[in-house]
């Protein structure tokens, strides 16, 4: 999933919640095959092999929250979308974590809890060999000055913490194993 | 002396022949700025385009303006171009622009002599111009009495038909929609009238309380329904039934009336252009017109204004059927939003017009000699009203945050719009947010500049309606002319789809080149690079967060 290529630029993009339309598809974009003019500030022209260029306008342009996916507004032939656009590695490794924890919650083995936001450790609430029921806080989570509960999904032991207090994780990273 | 031929079927029937001195002196207030104002001091009760619209006309003729606002609109367009603005009251309509006792009280506390409804709000209620009269303040419109003649549906068309001009087929009494026995005589009437049929409220504007009515057994249903509709919408459940016209082109007529009694056709519009029956193209003159049909439907709007002995400007409206006969619909007894148009083809300015004749003047020459030229405009404008509305969801309306705002200009173009960069949308009113109007010497060339004024239009922040009107400029059916009610539905709804297709994908490419040019700088692309960095991307994010321009909702 993750693209080896160096060179390439993929990139998840698809319409959020507002503009989105039933029908409406996430789409993979290798951004290094748009050619893009600007003229003038928020305004370019797109070139494509097959169409005539066309001219977009770029409103705002909203920073990413800790999911990584930035909202980007931009209006073609008065059409306006905003648009969820994330790196293609990070958003595999945001479906992969997601899944991982939905696919494995109701299993019996040992279930690898990943992180789904980036952000900073800052407190460990369990050690290897703890039992824990469902809803039990395993660590916290400090994201965009925010301090987020990461809970246990199913009652089980804990096996393995992966990482420690203080410590900087990122979008997909292991932090706890439960049996 | 003023000679006025009744029944008369030329549209200038009405028209003084004898261009006494009076004309001499209008004609020369028209384009002398040291001619007296009409008045000193007007208050406009209304916002957005339409208020900045005859703020500037009042301007124009040396008159101060005033303003007034909801808390929704403080800093408004409207309140900028005014000379003084009063506050009304919280956003909701019915405790701010609706509340005519408060417009009354503004208009006296600040020395205003007349107050302009516009169109909406307070524009066609005959209780409000009354009102105004009887503060001693002059209502910029018909009188009181005018208004309620042709205000309700029911009466105007019995009015019409007095004078002698063709009404839709239908019912000319309310339906006795509450009375048992009621129903049987409504069938027994819908029967002689046919199927498919309208229930239209007397009272109705907008579509209100109207339902359309294929077969018998769905008439007592939908009779219920209009009618509780109309009376929650208008205070007024009456209605009546209308036989279907369709296809059908929705031909509006200018008149303009002096208190004199002269009353002029100054030239129709087309409104076929229509969804839900909202209008969302006008052009004037009407399209495939001969000058004699155009002759014909403007005499026909002079006889039913000359029984409603309007004064100021009015609009009668009629369709036209397949067969090339009139029927009447209605009075609209306002300012229209589409009085650009003819403003455009005939170069009479409209407001200007309303405020000389309130004042008692009479109708300008520049206004007579227009008339006389009315068949033959020889020049062709359209409109077109840019909402903040999303086509792709059935044109729903949306609020927000004006982020880039550039109107298109050059030869042949006016925008009327109280926006500006920066503005917000105030859920609260009407989602108009500008009106775009091209003028050339014939139709194709009106249609090609409309094709690069609306290719000039650059707004974010909020959807507009601006794909359809791209859509309706380049359409081939739009150039032939071949035009009905039912145009938006056939052509506009199948082609919608793939129209926001391309141009999601063009957008999607471009926020893929964007997030790549930009992705080194606020997220680290390898997964392992943010790990031991003491400032990681996520940590920049949120710092750039707080200072982050994101529009509010």
């Amino acid at each position: 999933m993750i693209d080896p290529r160096p060179g390439k630029r993929m990139f998840v993009v698809e319409p959020a919640t507002a503009s989105r339309l039933p029908g409406d598809q996430s789409q993979r974009i290798d951004a290094s095959t748009v050619e893009v003019d600007w003229i003038g500030a928020g305004r370019a022209q797109v070139h494509d092999e097959e169409e005539p260029a066309r001219t977009v306008l770029l409103g705002t342009d909203r920073p990413p929250r800790p999911t990584t996916r930035r909202t980007i507004e931009v209006v073609v032939d008065g059409w306006r979308f905003e648009l969820e656009v994330e790196d293609a590695r990070r958003a595999d490794l945001r479906k992969r974590a997601t899944r991982d924890q939905e696919s494995v919650a109701g299993a019996g083995g040992p279930l690898e809890i990943h992180a789904i936001i980036p952000g900073r450790v800052v407190a460990v609430a369990v050690a290897p060999g703890d039992a824990v029921a469902a809803g039990q806080t395993l660590l916290l989570v400090e994201a965009m000055k925010m301090q987020n509960e990461l809970r246990a999904p199913r009652d089980g032991t804990v096996d393995r913490v992966a990482v420690g207090v203080g410590e900087t994780i990122d979008l997909g990273d292991l932090l706890v194993v439960l049996t | 002396m003023r000679s006025r031929r009744s029944g008369g079927t030329s549209a200038t029937a009405s028209l003084r022949k004898d261009r006494g001195p009076a004309d001499d002196s209008v004609s020369s207030l028209a384009t002398d700025p040291s001619a007296d104002p009409p008045f000193r001091r007007v208050l406009v009760a209304n916002r957005g385009e339409i208020a900045v619209r005859i703020i500037r006309a009042c301007h124009e003729l040396g008159i101060e303006a005033v303003a007034v606002y909801s808390d929704a609109d403080a800093t408004a367009g409207h309140v900028r171009a005014a000379d003084t603005a009063v506050r009304l009251g919280p956003a909701p309509a019915a405790e701010s622009y609706l509340r005519g006792d408060l417009i009354i009280d503004a208009a006296r506390s600040t020395g205003a002599e007349a107050i302009h409804p516009g169109y909406g709000f307070l524009a066609e209620r005959a209780s409000f111009a009354r009102a105004v009269e009887d503060a001693g303040l002059v209502f910029i419109g018909p009188s009181a009495d005018s208004i309620a003649a042709v205000g309700d549906k029911l009466a105007a068309r019995r009015l019409a038909r007095a004078a002698g001009v063709p009404v839709v087929p239908g019912t000319v009494e309310p339906a006795a929609v509450e009375r048992a026995d009621g129903v049987e005589a409504i069938l027994v009437d819908a029967d002689s009238i046919g199927f498919p049929l309208y229930v239209k409220a007397a009272a109705g504007g907008g579509g209100r309380g109207m339902r359309r009515v294929t077969t018998r057994a769905d008439l007592p249903a939908a009779l219920a329904a209009g009618s509780a509709e109309a009376l929650a919408a208008f205070g007024d459940g009456a209605v009546y039934l209308e036989r279907e016209v369709r296809p059908a082109r929705h031909i509006e007529v200018q008149v303009l009336g002096d208190a004199m009694g002269t009353i002029v056709a100054v030239g129709e519009r087309d409104c076929s252009i229509q969804r839900r029956n909202q209008k969302l193209v006008e052009e004037s003159p009407a399209p495939g017109l001969t000058a004699a049909e155009r002759r014909e439907v403007h005499a026909l709007a002079v006889q039913v204004a000359q029984a409603a002995e309007l004064k100021s400007a009015a609009t009668a409206e009629f369709l036209l059927d397949e067969d090339r006969h009139f029927w009447f619909l209605e009075v609209n007894t306002r300012l229209q939003v589409e009085h650009g148009v003819t403003e455009l083809t005939s170069g009479i300015d409209l407001v200007r017009e309303q405020l000389l004749v309130a004042a008692g003047r009479p109708l300008s020459a520049t206004t007579i000699a227009a008339a006389e030229r009315a068949a033959t405009p020889g020049r062709h404008a359209i409109e077109v009203r840019l909402t903040a509305e999303d086509p792709a969801r059935s044109f729903t309306p949306v609020a927000g945050r004006i982020g880039r705002w550039a109107m298109p200009a050059g030869p042949g173009i006016r925008v009327d719009t109280a926006i500006e960069a920066g503005d917000r949308i105030p859920p609260d009113y009407d989602s108009l947010i500008a009106k775009i109007l091209v003028v050339d010497a014939d139709r194709p060339a009106a249609i090609r500049r409309l094709a690069r004024a609306l290719g000039e239009v650059e707004v974010t922040g909020v959807q507009t309606s601006l794909p359809f009107h791209r859509f309706v400029a380049g359409h081939p059916g739009f150039a032939s002319g071949t035009l009905s009610t039912d145009w938006v539905a056939a052509e506009w709804d199948p082609a919608m789809e793939a129209d926001r297709g391309r141009a999601l994908a063009v957008a999607s490419r471009f926020a893929a080149a964007v997030a790549a040019t930009a992705a080194s700088s606020v997220a680290p692309t390898d997964a392992a690079a943010g790990r031991d960095r003491p400032s990681s991307g996520w940590q920049r994010a949120g710092r750039d967060d707080d200072t982050d321009r994101w529009p509010e909702r």
